[in-house]
């Protein structure tokens, strides 16, 4: 009876797991979706990347055929090189108007500081799908809010979704717009790390505004800055849901990124193909993470 | 790399009021408004606009009658205002079939990765066991790769499985993700080993210690992945029309995206009125909800990011 009482009452008689068989037990949950879900299809994904195979019957085994395929293959080419000019579109901008937003937003003195954190972290909580089906809606060619600007101070019409020149600016746009408010925010976090103290030092010293923010703000918040590009280098090489739902990856190819050529081989059914591009842009994408960890970090 | 973050200053209480100055800025010259500071205000005006511009835009236009919107984009006839557009919109495609599945797969997917990431993450911190390294390291390697990799396999998995087309195969994949383990961990780590080892000696379970203990502690970075995950799941789009893309499974975003190729496909004419029409219309009101969510809680997500994320 009393045995009962005591078992079924919290507190320490209460049987528990053993403190050596705990950490077990917390990481199986995640353990079991993690091995169904991610493990398995990857190494999956790796085996296939040998293979040829359309979706049914038997695949056949290829060897590195895929890859040299894909290596040999101008459309795979052409779509690393059209996300390399996003790239360049994106990341420097993003990272230069990230930094300055973030310094003004850290600096007491600025108003409504509340009102811009929420107004520039707007794009970045809003719906991609929707957001990209109003950047369709607000620069097509003929009945877009943009090109009615343009009108009205008399500029004629500019085909920014229809043109292989503009096409790519457009999408970067559309990016930049949708994703620099988070970037502020990882390097605000950056920036309220420094000490007050170094800065008060300065401003002693007499040095400007401008070459205070490169000179002690830039190097302190080097390691942030690098975490940034290297978030932001995976997510432009990755780019798929942007120019699917915007381009469709054209006019004639110019906004087929790296992570929307992938899907073109799901759609063929081509999955080899589809597998080993998967891997060659894993590859891509971890050599650029590497080259910017050294270079940021080798200006010490 | 990661670390938690000591806050130099507080960070939440500042919403928009008279800056207070910290005692140790250097002394302004005490005008409040010096070329300097105007240059700055009206930069950040101008930018802040710029970024809510479409978002704002959009509202708006979803209540113009659909010619309106494309024969005069910027213009606004307040007596002409409709909701013309939602009502063929709500005929037209099953949106709200595309809200009842979205908020099914945001409980359940949302409860699974809130409850099983930190409680992994607690383990990979504060534990030492067999395998620990290992497993740290594979959830490293898939931080890397994208998502479109896993595409193919795990749909060929969901056939498998015969879940294509079920709330398992939006639910399931990606339900712990591995950057919300490893932010968790690095939380976690933060946490003081002394405070844990008090509730075991006061006879705490292994469990009631997280439970009861840790959870509270870490409660910042929990508002602040409870922010993100919603807003993953809710946005989410590529592996949902892939896997569920049958009219009865479709979420919100599916559907969404469905009547964005309605308008790629045929561009000309009265019907590209009242595609862009009820567009803007289903656009306005996916946004709608995560707006609310996201300006309800903004004060906890971002010090939920400040709180969990890479020291300078």
């Amino acid at each position: 009876m009393t045995a009962l009482l005591t078992t079924s009452t919290r507190g320490r008689r209460r049987p528990h797991l053993p403190r050596a068989v705990a950490p077990y037990a917390f990481v199986l949950p995640f353990v079991a979706i993690f091995v169904a879900f991610s493990v398995y299809p990857m190494l999956f994904t790796l085996r296939l990347s040998f293979t040829d195979w359309h979706g049914s019957g038997g695949a056949q085994w290829v060897g590195l055929g895929n890859y040299t395929y894909l290596l040999g293959n101008e459309a795979f080419w052409s779509s690393l090189g059209n996300s390399a000019v996003l790239w360049l579109l994106i990341v420097p901008v993003q990272m230069v108007l990230a930094l300055l937003v973030a310094v003004l937003l850290d600096n007491a003195r600025t108003r409504m500081r509340g009102f811009y954190r929420i107004a520039f972290l707007v794009p970045f909580v809003t719906p991609l799908v929707a957001v990209a089906q109003i950047w369709v809606v607000v620069f097509d060619q003929d009945y877009g809010a943009v090109n009615g600007v343009l009108n009205l101070v008399g500029l004629p019409d500019v085909g920014w979704l229809t043109t292989t020149q503009w096409a790519k600016p457009t999408l970067a746009l559309l990016f930049l717009w949708k994703t620099t408010g988070f970037i502020v925010i990882i390097l605000l976090s950056g920036l309220q790390s420094i000490e007050p103290s170094v800065y008060e030092a300065a401003a002693i010293d007499g040095a400007s505004r401008s070459r205070r923010l490169w000179s002690i703000t830039v190097p302190l918040v080097r390691r942030t800055l690098m975490f940034s590009v290297v978030l932001q280098t995976l997510a432009v090489f990755q780019m798929f849901a942007e120019p699917f739902v915007v381009t469709d990856g054209g006019p004639y190819g110019s906004t087929t990124t790296a992570g929307l050529h992938l899907y073109d081989h799901i759609t063929r059914a081509d999955l080899g193909t589809g597998a080993a591009n998967s891997f060659l842009l894993v590859i891509v994408v971890m050599a650029l993470s590497l080259v910017f960890v050294r270079l940021l970090r080798s200006e010490d | 790399m990661v670390t938690s973050t000591t806050h130099r200053q507080p960070t939440g209480a500042e919403a928009g009021r008279a800056p207070h100055l910290p005692a140790s800025a250097p002394r302004s010259t005490g005008r409040r408004w010096s070329a300097g500071t105007l240059g700055t205000q009206a930069f950040l005006v101008v930018l802040a606009l710029a970024f809510l511009a479409p978002v704002a835009w959009a509202l708006v236009s979803a209540f113009k009658p659909a010619t309106q919107i494309i024969s005069d984009p910027l213009g606004l006839d307040v007596t002409a205002l409709t909701t013309e557009n939602f009502r063929r919109m709500f005929s037209d495609v099953p949106i709200g079939r595309g809200f009842l599945n979205t908020a099914v797969v945001l409980l359940a997917k949302g409860s699974l990765t809130l409850f099983c990431a930190p409680l992994a993450a607690y383990a990979f911190a504060k534990y030492r066991f067999r395998g620990r390294e290992l497993l740290f390291g594979t959830v490293l390697i898939t931080l890397m790769l994208p998502t479109v990799v896993l595409i193919i396999p795990l749909l060929l998995e969901m056939k498998e499985l015969g879940w294509v087309n079920t709330y398992q195969a939006l639910i399931l994949p990606g339900a712990v993700d591995a950057f919300a383990i490893f932010w968790m961990r690095q939380v976690i780590a933060a946490v003081p080993d002394e405070l844990l080892d008090a509730a075991r000696v006061d006879g705490c379970t292994e469990f009631g210690i997280f439970w009861r203990v840790l959870l509270p502690v870490i409660r910042p970075a929990l508002a602040g992945l409870a922010v993100l995950t919603v807003m993953n799941i809710y946005n989410d789009f590529v592996w949902p029309v892939v896997a569920a893309s049958s009219s009865r499974m479709a979420t919100l975003q599916v559907v969404l995206s469905t009547l964005a190729q309605n308008i790629t496909g045929n561009r000309i004419g009265a019907d590209y009125a009242t595609v862009t029409g009820e567009l803007l219309a289903a656009a306005s009101l996916a946004l709608v909800p995560l707006l609310i969510i996201f300006i309800a809680l903004q004060k906890h997500f971002i010090n939920g990011i400040l709180a969990g994320s890479v020291k300078g």
